[in-house]
């Protein structure tokens, strides 16, 4: 999971913090791309990926992979693609 | 001559001697099976190869985002896990066939080598019960071989013996005056049934002795002797 972590910005300068994130579920075999907003004193690498397998966790998904960390002004692009799991946990 | 088929049996036979030999050669045919039947389990894919494969192409590659694509994605690993399925039926299959070519070798070896074993038995019957396979004439050598054993006889039982092997050849009945005659090489008129007689009696103990002495009292060399009979075979009263 560590290799296919990658940022693609790395310190977003707006307070607001935000992820996209890759995940799946077994039996049955799901995945899903999800966009999930992360408190701004865990708005890093290695805090967002504990943050999000944390929250998603709770529905029995695991994390994948985390895309990349970018500031309220890439919500709106991302938005159709998560759907459902668009800022749901 | 050929070698006779006892000889051949038998040299044929020495590996097979000894149950340890059976045991380990069928213990080897189960290891065998037994292996090859680990690896048809432990090296078929399960349903989880293929999810972890499209688990990965997920993650390789960013562009995959949209709901329909992931759904597609989910539709791959549900039929990788579909012809999974497949292999495990097709992984039963084989292993049942595995276990009937098991039995068959097993059954194989065994029928061979109680074929094997009774053949030796057999010819050890038929040199037991003199039954005469071979006979084979050596006049420089002043012997005879019956079934591979050589027998020492004088010269003139080696001539008595050679008259009636060509006899026998001819499909004739020799009288003792005859039998005289042909080795004496005098006129049948001047010679006597009670000669011809005698060559025969003396031919008969030379090869009765000798027959009586290799079947039941076997001489090793440099040893010395002892029965070649069955120990339970022998009763002291």
């Amino acid at each position: 999971m560590g290799a296919a972590f990658t940022l693609m910005s790395a310190t977003p300068s707006l307070a607001e913090c935000y992820a996209d994130y890759r995940a799946k579920k077994d039996e049955p075999f799901r995945l899903h791309y999800g966009v999930i907003q992360i408190p701004d004193d865990l708005c890093s690498a290695d805090g967002a990926v504990q943050y999000i397998a944390e929250r998603i966790s709770s529905e029995g998904w695991i994390l994948l992979a985390v895309d990349s960390l970018f500031g309220s002004e890439g919500l709106k692009q991302r938005s159709e693609d998560a759907g459902q799991y668009y800022l749901r946990y | 001559m050929p070698a006779s088929t006892t000889s051949v049996t038998k040299r044929f036979l020495r590996p097979f001697h000894g149950t340890g030999f059976v045991i380990l050669a069928l213990g080897a045919v189960v290891a065998i099976l037994v292996f090859a039947a680990f690896l048809l389990i432990y090296n078929l894919p399960d349903a989880d190869a293929f999810n972890e494969h499209v688990e990965r192409l997920f993650v390789e590659n960013r562009e995959l985002t949209s709901e329909t694509e992931l759904r597609l994605l989910e539709i791959l690993a549900q039929s990788g896990g579909a012809f999974s399925d497949t292999l495990a039926s097709y992984r039963m299959v084989v292993l049942v066939l595995f276990a009937f070519s098991a039995a068959l070798l097993i059954a194989a070896a065994v029928f061979l080598l109680n074929t094997v074993a009774l053949g030796r038995r057999v010819s050890e019957v038929e040199r037991a019960g003199m039954h005469v396979r071979s006979l084979v004439l050596r006049r420089d050598e002043q012997a005879v071989l019956l079934n591979e054993l050589e027998l020492e006889l004088t010269p003139a039982a080696m001539e008595t013996l050679a008259v009636l092997c060509e006899a026998r050849l001819d499909d004739e009945v020799l009288s003792g005056s005859r039998l005289e005659s042909l080795i004496s090489g005098k006129d049948e008129l001047d010679c006597e049934d009670a000669a011809g007689a005698t060559r025969i009696k003396r031919l008969r103990d030379a090869l009765g002795n000798q027959i009586m002495a290799r079947l039941l009292i076997k001489n090793i060399t440099k040893y010395g002797y002892v029965l070649d009979i069955d120990k339970d075979a022998i009763k002291l009263n």
